[in-house]
């Protein structure tokens, strides 16, 4: 037994030394989800992100300089198969990795990364811990949970509301914490949660919490959830059924036509997302620019958010002159006010989840109109 | 054989063959692909561990688990608060109870806790599964997945709720995964032989026969689940370490998904088949994934496809349901006697085989009083009878008499409205079936019930275990029986690949194994042409010569039964009408209107059969 376990990691080691790295060149790994759950998210992302890639190879690559190679690999929405796949990216000598759009799988290849200080970057995963879960080669790129939530508060309470009650479910860190954030920073800002009702992810019945609200007297002011498919339209209807007229706030998880297809119940609902495109905006322009090559306008945002990302590491490379582990980590940690399609995106004095600008819209007659686009006051954003 | 633990020497030969063949396929994995191929062999250890520690509660007792990817969960977040070190603790658990924060514990160490918290829990959960029917315990497992998943979400300050568990050591390495992968294929493989093993593959083929030979089907699962959970646990744990971050939700549905479909493409009722699907699914999700990337063969090149391994893990699971649906492995384990059929050695007999146990002369089971009442029918009424040592006594009556309730109120399986069963004095009625099996009472069934996919000596061996005796006395107890039946020389072979007649002997055997007091055969002859009822009368008179049995047969077969018994009861519409020898039965007027429905024929019954 033990002889050939000998030799047979003589041939790992032969095997990382013969992997050729070119000097002018960048290699990016892709452990992310193209199939399975998470696939929603991972899909629209990767599409946004080689098109990024190609139009940058096409201007000579990276900082005019470093033509990008992709190594892509799908993780099939399951944690083990991340591991193995960046396991192999990071063996492969890759210069940085892009992981998926959710905590578990992102922190677990992270951890890998780390430890070989590859610069990495999750495609679209909101939870603020992150980044510091992993250490100082992982970087967000999406509108975190606790950022939407400030976001949040803050337009509740410049409208006035006083009241607020949030519906949370502990099923998942997004459907758990995002109403929890919201809670403090209304909480801090003045107003006041007079309760709160939780429900389990894929829940059909929510008479009982329905119950539970109508009931109230005083009414809320607002109702905050990060609810999404399908419980956000069965709450939705629950509510407005048994009578409760409180408007609604609701998290990115609702950007979908589903939820402006709901009719009538729907109107007046606020959302955040990370970006919404209107004419003539940069987002707008690249809609129009996507729907022209492929005959479709993008399904989500997060073709948008994926793209953003290579113009992003652009940023970064130029301003380190290096594609050096430290010397692209550094320069990323340092980067401010990096135009991208939805706004602006900063590092400098973050965690490492940026500080960025996040969109508000409102559904109304089954379409949605921006509210307002701007980033949430860091001092109002709470502790992740 | 104390060498061997007292387990088959084919046992140990067989687990050895396998880690040997693991450790090949992963030697060969590492010289091929380097260290890609150390990292895929990392986890197919890991999932080889896993099948196969599920293997042990689902395919030994062939109950489908759904619930032991939870129980992982459990080892993985014990052995990760154990092992974590303090700094980053302090920042993904700060509200941990100082009790447990900061031990930063060595692997070897905190799977100690695990294993202590992996039979905990396997105990907790259990106890009231083992308690439900067999459809009723599949559904169970489900439960505990949920129930599981619910706490580990609930109890944020240990487990960060549903957010990522992160800042584990990531300690998996290929040899720690290479010996878990070995230690489970090693446990698994001997506790299939163990008595353990033994009785819940025997509730897994048949639960009536199993309680009838004194097998407690309850605390056989009870005791396999326990085993199987904290095997689980422990492999939990060691994936904890390889993932380095997780969330309750890594421990749900999908990996179930994952690992039972390994166990049933590779054939869940062997430890072979657990090794082997598991790692064809490696393999199929391995090659089918470098599709992804796309080929370029130079003249022409085929572009990427992503969710070709789902695509191949979902259609080897439906070749194998459609063309093999014991699996790729059957039933054979991978060593001598299974895979490769080596020419049969018949197991030693030991100097002293325990004979027979001699009943008391003047002992008998006796029936008092028996009703038994089905709502408004009255199935029996006020039934009495003795069946004595030594003697054979025959009870006959026509279809509806009432023959096949008796026969479950003697063997336990239903309790009598009034009245008692009792065996030399001491009353049966109460106990549950596999009580009075082994207080004396051995039976065999009208419609054989025959353990198929156990061997023939593995079917009559667990009868002689559940007296007590240790694994070597049974052994040659067994081989006693199937000698004294002609079937010795066919001890190796599955019981379900045995002919008519000889199914009817080797269940005989199985029942004589119990060293019974009294014998009760429900229609030994049913279905048997004249030659093998010609043999089995032959038996049935050397075994009354060769012991003092209390032999109870009920049989339609009058030539038999005329021949054979000593006594006569006739029961019809639920009362019993005659009772006496047989020349005084076979004159008797109420017996012969029973059968024939009027007193002006009159029946041969001395001639054939009457139904």
């Amino acid at each position: 037994m033990t002889r050939p376990l000998h030799v047979l990691s003589a041939c790992a080691i032969a095997a990382l030394l013969a992997t050729p790295t070119w000097a002018e060149d960048i290699t990016i790994g892709l452990a992310t989800a193209q199939t399975g759950w998470l696939a929603f998210a991972d899909q629209p992302s990767l599409t946004g992100f080689q098109l990024a890639v190609d139009e940058i190879n096409a201007k000579g690559g990276l900082a005019g300089r470093y033509m990008i190679t992709l190594d892509v690999k799908d993780t099939r929405s399951d944690i083990a198969a991340t591991v193995q796949a960046a396991q192999e990216l990071v063996s492969a000598g890759v210069q940085v990795l892009i992981t998926p759009c959710d905590a578990d799988p992102s922190i677990a290849a992270g951890q890998i990364s780390q430890a070989a200080q590859i610069p990495t970057l999750t495609f679209c995963g909101t939870t603020p811990t992150i980044t510091d879960a992993v250490g100082d080669y992982m970087f967000g790129t999406y509108p975190a949970d606790n950022a939407q939530a400030a976001l949040l508060a803050d337009y509740a309470i410049d409208q006035g509301y006083k009241t607020a009650y949030i519906v949370k479910s502990p099923d998942s860190a997004y459907t758990l914490r995002l109403p929890e954030y919201f809670a403090q920073v209304f909480t801090a800002a003045g107003g006041t949660v007079l309760g709160e009702g939780t429900y389990t992810i894929g829940q059909q019945d929510f008479a009982a919490e329905v119950t539970k609200i109508a009931a109230m007297d005083p009414q809320p002011d607002v109702i905050m959830t990060a609810a999404y498919e399908p419980d956000f339209p069965a709450f939705l209807k629950a509510l407005r059924g048994a009578g409760v007229t409180a408007p609604i706030l609701g998290s990115d998880g609702i950007d979908s036509p589903t939820i402006s297809g709901l009719g009538e119940i729907a109107d007046g609902v606020v959302h955040t997302t990370a970006g919404f495109p209107t004419e003539g905006s940069k987002l707008g322009d690249f809609y129009a620019a996507f729907e022209a090559s492929t005959g479709a306008r993008p399904e989500t945002v997060y073709v948008a958010t994926g793209y953003e990302i290579p113009y992003i590491l652009d940023a970064a490379v130029t301003a380190a002159g290096s594609i050096e582990g430290p010397a692209l980590r550094d320069a990323l940690a340092g980067l401010v006010g990096v135009d991208v399609l939805t706004g602006k995106v900063t590092y400098a004095g973050t965690n490492r989840m940026p500080s960025r600008d996040i969109t508000l819209v409102q559904i109304m007659g089954g379409a949605r109109t921006l509210v307002l686009t701007a980033a949430p006051d860091p001092a109002s954003v709470p502790a992740p | 054989m104390p060498l061997f633990c007292g387990l088959p020497r084919r046992a140990w030969i067989s687990a050895a063959l396998l880690i040997g063949a693991v450790a090949a396929i992963c030697t060969v994995l590492g010289l091929i692909f380097g260290g890609t191929g150390i990292n895929i062999a990392i986890l197919m250890l890991l999932q080889i561990a896993a099948v196969v520690a599920l293997a042990v509660f689902s395919g030994n007792s062939g109950v489908v688990s759904f619930g032991h990817t939870a129980f992982m969960g459990i080892g993985a977040y014990v052995s990760g608060i154990l092992t974590m070190a303090a700094a980053a603790q302090g920042s993904a658990l700060p509200d941990l109870p100082v009790w447990l924060a900061g031990h930063e514990l060595g692997l070897g160490t905190a799977l100690l806790f695990v294993l202590v918290a992996g039979v905990l829990a396997g105990i907790i959960s259990g106890w009231p599964l083992s308690r439900l029917s067999t459809g009723s315990m599949a559904i169970g497992t489900l439960a505990f997945l949920i129930i599981v998943h619910t706490i580990l979400i609930g109890a944020r300050d240990f487990t960060r709720g549903s957010q990522t568990f992160y800042g584990v050591p990531r300690l998996t390495t290929v040899w720690v995964a290479f010996g878990a992968a070995a230690c489970a294929i090693l446990v698994a493989r001997l506790l299939r032989e163990t008595t353990l093993g033994l009785r819940l593959r025997a509730t897994r083929e048949n639960e009536v026969a199993a309680a009838a030979i004194g097998v407690n089907m309850r605390s056989a699962r009870f005791g396999g689940w326990v085993v199987s959970i904290a095997m689980v646990t422990l492999v939990g744990a060691l994936y904890g370490h390889y993932l380095g971050a997780f969330s309750p939700k890594d421990f749900y549905f999908d990996l179930g998904f994952t690992l039972i479909s390994m166990m049933i493409v590779g054939g869940m009722m062997t430890v072979t088949g657990a090794v082997a699907g598991t790692v064809l699914l490696t393999l199929v999700v391995q090659v089918l994934r470098q599709g992804e990337t796309g080929i370029d063969f130079g003249f022409i090149a085929i572009p990427g496809v992503f969710g070709l391994p789902q695509l191949g893990m979902g259609l080897a699971l439906l070749l194998t349901i459609w063309l093999r649906p014991t699996g790729i492995a059957g039933l054979a384990e991978l060593g001598p006697g299974g895979l490769w059929r080596t020419p049969s050695v018949a197991p030693p007999l030991p100097a002293a085989i325990p004979q027979p146990a001699q009943p008391k002369t003047n002992g008998a089971l006796s029936v008092s009083g028996v009703s038994m009442r089905f709502g408004g029918l009255m199935a029996l009424e006020d039934i009495g009878f003795e069946v004595p040592a030594g003697q054979v006594t025959g009870l006959i009556g026509p279809n509806g008499a009432g023959k096949t309730t008796l026969i479950n109120v003697i063997c336990g399986q239903i309790a009598p409205t009034t009245g008692f069963v009792a065996i030399d004095g001491h009353r049966m009625t109460g106990l549950a079936a596999d009580d009075v099996a082994r207080a004396g009472l051995a039976r065999t069934f009208q419609n054989i019930r025959l353990f198929d996919r156990l061997s023939a000596l593995e079917n009559v061996m667990i009868a002689a275990l559940s007296k007590g005796h240790d694994r070597a006395t049974a052994q040659g107890i067994a081989m006693a029986e199937l000698s004294r039946l002609g079937l010795a020389d066919r001890w190796d072979a599955a019981a379900g690949s045995f002919a008519y007649g000889d199914r009817r002997r080797l269940e005989i055997a199985r029942a004589l194994a119990l060293r019974p007091a009294y014998l009760l055969l429900d229609e030994p002859a049913a279905g048997m042409n004249p030659t093998e009822t010609d043999d089995l009368i032959a038996t049935l008179e050397r075994l009354r010569a060769e012991t003092a049995l209390g032999i109870l047969v009920v049989e339609h077969d009058m030539r038999l039964i005329m021949r054979l018994s000593d006594r006569m009861i006739v029961l019809n519409k639920g009362l019993k009408i005659a009772e006496g020898v047989p020349a005084d039965i076979r004159q008797d007027p109420a017996v012969i209107e029973a059968y024939m429905g009027t007193k002006r024929q009159r029946p041969h019954l001395n001639q054939g059969v009457l139904k």
